[in-house]
């Protein structure tokens, strides 16, 4: 039987027509014609700005939109047919295709590997569609690092709003740094760039016909790459656009997070066992990150979710979690709304016994990060309320004690996942 | 009349002694039936443990949630369960097959009715066993959902789930065993049905404005628009 | 004596360009003559081409390669002698080659008697024949075309105390065209030639000719008026002769020298040839193409010219900042290699001596709308020396054998005007005329061969252009068209193979011949037209209908 194509003939002999470049720059979309014109437009002055002599081409890995997204991609491209074009050294080709299955962005993202890989792109970028904040000069900052420093994946660092990707601050982040031992601040991106030895290898991975080659693959490269030693480094962008296409569900967005952590410590624990300190990663221009404008949080609705949830599903969690620890959060539950305080500890723990329980499968693991959604609302209710008025140095004090907890935290975990109790 | 006695008491005793020798030969046959049942059902729990410990099955049940239940119940893993359970069904098989080599009068009809049970038997518990497995991952999948989604009493719709599938599971179970089928059929039946009938009352009636809101909601709007109408700004990524 | 006069001629034409001085020494100073040269007109007429264009060869204090002229109506000694040079006209003219001569017309040496006279007082007869300013601050905004060796455009004469215009180095004072007897004067001197029976002027220099004031002093009316008067004049007078402007221009700019059929026959393009090179070291098509969009359409009787090389640097001028840059960084990595906003190199170093470069350069250069100029030495491989001072590297003696002087001279070769080349890459012994005439796969003998095609072709120096489009940028692909004869050129400007589907749906039925091997290539059909190509491969195929 023979395998699947990921790239479908005509897309094939567009990049016969493009030839081997220098630098590829992924971009998967669907129904984005809202943004991703001035995007495109973006991505194209950086590359005339800052890489004009290189080899260059857009690819656009689209989900099958019905509103123009693929046209105005295209129409970013620089060539001898449209009219000329003579602050451009060369051609650049921007080209379109539409991926088999339903719109995913690891599905594009498979589609944009194989596309660099035929195409042999040294240096790769991927800018999500709807980053309308995207600046010509991201693009200088993320391939910059990989074309003159060898760094195999570039990972960016935003400015952001103190309450936006609590679920980034208060569980990637900190289980990246201290399970895997990367320190990265955002290891599930939407603006990257990789190097084609990474390219390849995540490539061959054996994901794209599991959960975690459709959703949260952005966060399996970047695992990847930290499982298999490639350099990482960080750049600073700017401010980073909330994405309509990012999952408001904490459900998806759960299982996109810590279902794909849990995941690849079940599969790879050869890789963190050891991992002893988390290795600093560079930052290439890194400035305050952190911005405070006012932001409409509804506390009480999160008090009352996390409350109600952990009651309802005691008999689930009394399948996962320690007696202790099960004990610890129904305590919280009592806490009234001023008082409310979810601790650092508790919260490192419980996600280790998470991950615990998933690794045994003690339930279906689906059910376990589901399961992980009302505990995380307390988390984020103490985060809200602890950094109300807080400026940006005590935030970042906040999340840096959070990942030192889950540091501490991490005996514990090793001892659970041995069997322990 | 001695003579005769002594020739009757002779004639008798041979008889008995004939019998058995005749017998003899036929239980020493059944002795050796069931031993080499025994041998064999041995060997095939061996086998059989050995094929499902490196198949993972007790990995894929894990993922199941037939661990937990086992494990709750205090019983052996599921692995050992099957091991044991095909020991004792192939011994037991091999002991009736030694029995009806006796040739006790009207035991080998019985031992037919036994065989002949024995697939239907197998197949309900088949039935019961993933039926309660099935029970017991959908009645947690609605409690989750139902949390996460913050509707109201998610513990008593898990509750009604886990009960709607073990009533639908034992019907079948018991209509595959033969047993008072049609009695248990229309009691489930009702049951469902009055179930079914109660929640469409409630929910058609007392709840129409909340169906209408959530139809609204779930079909009428794009997503995007439903972000807006949420409460409050976080993006959790 | 003039050979036949077919109007057009210069439309079929393939020119060869070379210095006197550096082709063949017959007389044993060290400098090639025009003795040399006629006995060399067989080698000349072998490799195919049928025009020569002679680079300046009057006397001259030689600061300037001869384009700093003392004396118009003679040839300087070094090179011989004017019966000399008629002898060379008239063995031309009987292998049928035809001869392009020098004609400065913006300046002369300050050797010059006209100079000495004008700069020896002021109220000389020819005082005004050179322009004379009392400050340097006049025709302020005129660019500095030499760069690195001049400061400004006036330089002081001592002699009479007053300042002159020179748009070239300050040894060389331009002649004031607004002058009537200049004007006249100057005629007589081409008259002179023309009656001897040279075919052609190059008239350096052009766009320089007249100066106002508030303006850049390029490009001016009233030097097209001189330029218009001059042509009506030959044309009256000496039909069929033909007027070569060179003028480093954008193409718009250019095409006024043109102006309606009555002004120049034909105009260097200029912008092309940097972009050719770009083209191939890009891997792209876009330069090439977008050049040639910009360029306008000129009259039906007059032609561009084009070049790769020429004895100049390959100049920059015509580029953007950007592509400059790409082009110093790519050709030019030794600061000693640029000079005056160019790159001063031959064309085999430039292409790194990779044989299937400068086939496909030539092969452009042969099929591309113009007529083709082949610099000497080129057609057999030629390097230079960047270590000779201004321009001087790109015009070393010709190779012609690997013995004495590389077979230039029998001079001792102290005396030679010019070092020979040494290196074991590109000096005499490995690069002469001798050993490729042995060897038919030699580079010599590929360009007869491509000679001999295109002179065969008229299509290439007549027809019209249209450029296909592939969607490989790597490919350059046009077609060439003169009534009912139609090719075919596509060119790989890459280093690696590549696959091209050309869109030839306007031509289906017809079949592909191969214009080299003459081979049959398959019938277009409706299919895109699928050609596998080599790196910097190209292909000739004419169009046939059977």
């Amino acid at each position: 039987m023979p395998e699947e194509t990921i790239l479908s003939d005509e897309f094939v002999r567009e990049l016969i027509n493009v030839g081997e470049v220098d630098i590829l720059v992924g971009v998967p979309t669907h129904n984005d014609a809202r943004t991703v014109g001035q995007v495109v437009q973006a991505v194209r002055a950086g590359l005339l700005k800052y890489f004009p002599r290189a080899r260059s081409v857009i690819i656009n890995a689209d989900g099958g939109s019905r509103d123009g997204t693929r046209e105005l991609v295209c129409a970013a491209s620089i060539n001898d047919t449209t009219t000329s074009d003579l602050s451009a050294l060369r051609t650049l080709h921007s080209i379109s295709t539409q991926y088999e299955g339903n719109p995913a962005n690891g599905t594009a993202l498979r589609t944009i590997l194989a596309a660099a890989d035929l195409l042999q792109a040294k240096a790769c970028a991927v800018v999500s569609p709807e980053s309308a904040s995207l600046e010509p000069e991201w693009i200088e900052r993320l391939l910059g690092p990989v074309i003159r420093e060898s760094a195999d994946l570039v990972l960016p660092v935003y400015v952001r709003h103190k309450f936006d990707g609590l679920l980034i601050r208060n569980l990637v982040y900190p289980v990246t740094r201290a399970v895997f031992g990367c320190s990265v601040r955002e290891p599930y991106p939407s603006d990257y760039a990789f190097s084609s030895a990474l390219g390849s290898h995540f490539l061959n991975q054996e994901i794209w016909s599991q959960e975690q080659g459709r959703h949260g693959t952005e966060l399996w490269l970047t695992l990847a790459a930290i499982i298999g030693s490639y350099k990482i480094s960080q750049s600073f962008l700017g401010a980073k656009s909330r994405l309509e296409s990012s999952p408001s569900d904490l459900v998806k967005a759960m299982r996109e997070t810590a279902g794909l952590l849990f995941c690849s410590m079940d599969c790879y624990p050869a890789a963190w066992r050891e991992v002893r300190e988390p290795l600093p990663v560079p930052c290439n221009g890194c400035q305050p990150t952190v911005s405070l404008e006012p932001m409409r949080v509804n506390r009480k609705r999160l008090y009352q979710m996390f409350t109600f949830g952990v009651a309802q599903l005691e008999p689930v969690f009394l399948s996962i979690l320690s007696s202790p620890t099960h004990d610890e959060l129904k305590r919280v539950t009592t806490l009234p709304e001023e008082d409310f305080m979810f601790p650092d500890q508790l919260w490192a723990r419980t996600v280790y016994e998470f991950a615990v329980a998933y690794h045994r499968a003690v339930i279906g693991r689906d059910h376990i990060v589901q399961a992980l959604v009302p505990i995380f609302r307390g988390r984020a209710l103490t985060f809200v309320t602890q950094n109300r008025e807080a400026g940006e140095e005590a935030i970042e004090k906040g999340i840096e004690a959070v990942c030192d907890t889950f540091e501490r935290e991490k005996p514990y975990l090793l001892q659970l996942w041995d069997g322990g109790k | 009349m001695w003579d005769n006695f002594v020739r009757e008491m002779m004639r008798a005793a041979n008889e008995i002694v004939n019998g058995f020798a005749r017998f003899l030969p036929r239980f020493l046959e059944m002795l050796v039936i069931v031993l080499v049942g025994w041998l064999i059902a041995f060997v095939l729990r061996a086998l059989l443990r050995s094929v499902l410990k490196l198949t993972r099955f007790d990995k894929l049940s894990e993922h199941t949630g037939a661990t937990q239940l086992l494990r709750g119940a205090a019983l052996p893993s599921l692995t050992e369960l099957v091991s044991r359970f095909v020991f004792w069904l192939a011994w037991l098989g091999f002991i009736l097959l030694g029995i009806s080599v006796l040739g006790v009068v009207g035991f080998e009809e019985h031992v037919a009715t036994f065989f002949a049970f024995l697939p239907r038997l197998i197949v309900s518990l088949f039935i019961l066993f993933f039926g309660l497995l099935a029970a017991s991952f959908f009645s947690r999948a609605v409690l989750l959902g139902a949390v996460n989604a913050d509707l109201p009493s998610p513990r008593i719709i898990s509750w009604a789930v886990r009960t709607m599938i073990i009533l639908f599971v034992g019907s079948m179970a018991f209509e595959e065993l033969g047993i008072s089928s049609s009695t248990v059929i229309a009691a489930f039946a009702m049951t469902f049905g009055a179930l079914m009938l109660g929640l469409a009352l409630a929910f058609g009636l007392g709840g129409k404005d909340l169906a209408r809101r959530y139809l609204e909601k779930r079909f009428a709007r794009e997503p995007h628009e439903e972000n807006r109408e949420r409460e409050d700004e976080l993006s959790p990524l | 004596m003039p050979i036949s006069q077919d109007g057009l001629w210069y439309k079929d034409a393939v020119i060869y360009q070379l210095h006197v001085r550096s082709f063949y020494d017959s007389s044993g100073d060290g400098n090639g003559d025009f003795r040399g040269l006629a006995q060399k007109l067989d080698y000349l007429q072998d490799l195919g081409i049928n025009t020569i264009w002679l680079m300046p060869f009057f006397p001259s204090p030689l600061r300037d390669d001869g384009y700093d002229i003392a004396d118009y109506r003679t040839v300087n000694p070094i090179y011989g002698t004017l019966e000399d040079f008629k002898n060379f006209l008239d063995a031309a003219h009987k292998r049928n080659l035809r001869v392009i001569m020098e004609m400065v017309l913006n300046h002369t040496s300050d050797q010059h008697p006209w100079f000495q006279e004008s700069r020896s007082s002021r109220s000389n007869p020819r005082r005004d024949w050179y322009v004379w300013s009392d400050t340097d601050t006049r025709y302020k905004g005129t660019r500095i075309i030499f760069l690195d060796t001049e400061l400004s455009n006036w330089a002081w004469d001592p002699v009479s105390k007053q300042y002159y215009w020179h748009r070239f180095f300050s040894h060389q004072p331009d002649l004031n065209w607004d002058n009537p007897q200049l004007r006249e004067e100057m005629w007589d001197v081409m008259k002179f030639w023309l009656n001897m029976g040279v075919d052609a002027f190059r008239l350096d220099a052009v766009p320089y000719l007249v100066e106002r004031e508030g303006t850049n002093c390029e490009n001016l009316p009233e030097t097209h008026e001189v330029i218009k008067d001059v042509r009506a004049r030959m044309d009256r007078e000496f039909p069929g002769r033909m007027l070569l402007a060179e003028a480093n221009q954008w193409p718009a700019d250019l095409r006024a020298y043109f102006a309606n059929g009555d002004e120049f026959h034909m105009a260097f393009h200029f912008p092309l040839m940097p972009r050719m090179f770009m083209g191939v070291k890009l891997e792209d098509r876009k330069p090439i193409t977008e050049i040639l969009k910009q360029t306008p359409e000129i009259p039906d009787s007059c032609q561009w010219c084009l070049f790769l090389r020429n004895h100049d640097e390959l100049t920059l001028e015509m580029v953007t900042d950007m592509e400059r840059d790409y082009m110093y960084d790519e050709y030019a990595k030794e600061k000693g290699m640029r000079l005056n906003l160019g790159i001063r190199r031959r064309l085999a170093p430039l292409l790194d001596n990779d044989r299937r470069r400068i086939e496909l350069m030539n092969g452009m250069l042969m099929s591309m709308p113009g007529t083709p100029i082949i610099y000497y030495g080129d057609e057999i491989g030629m390097g230079d020396n960047i270590n000779l001072g201004d321009r001087n590297g790109v015009r070393t003696p010709m190779q012609w054998d690997g013995g004495w002087n590389g077979g230039f001279s029998t001079a001792d070769p102290e005396m030679l005007y010019s070092p020979l080349m040494l290196n074991p890459v590109y000096g005499y012994q490995a690069i002469n005329v001798t050993s490729h005439k042995r060897f038919d796969h030699s580079l010599l003998a590929w360009m007869k061969r491509l000679i001999k095609i295109r002179k065969a072709t008229p299509v290439f120096g007549r027809g019209s252009i249209q450029f296909l489009f592939p969607a490989n940028h790597r490919v350059l692909a046009y077609v060439r068209k003169l009534g009912s004869e139609t090719i075919l050129v596509v060119n790989n400007l890459s280093s690696s193979a590549q696959a091209v589907e050309l869109d030839l749906k306007p031509f289906k039925g017809n079949i592909l011949v191969e214009m080299f091997g003459k081979n049959v290539f398959p019938r277009i059909g409706d299919l895109p037209y699928l050609l596998t190509m080599g790196p910097y491969q190209f292909y000739w195929f004419k169009l046939r209908r059977l």
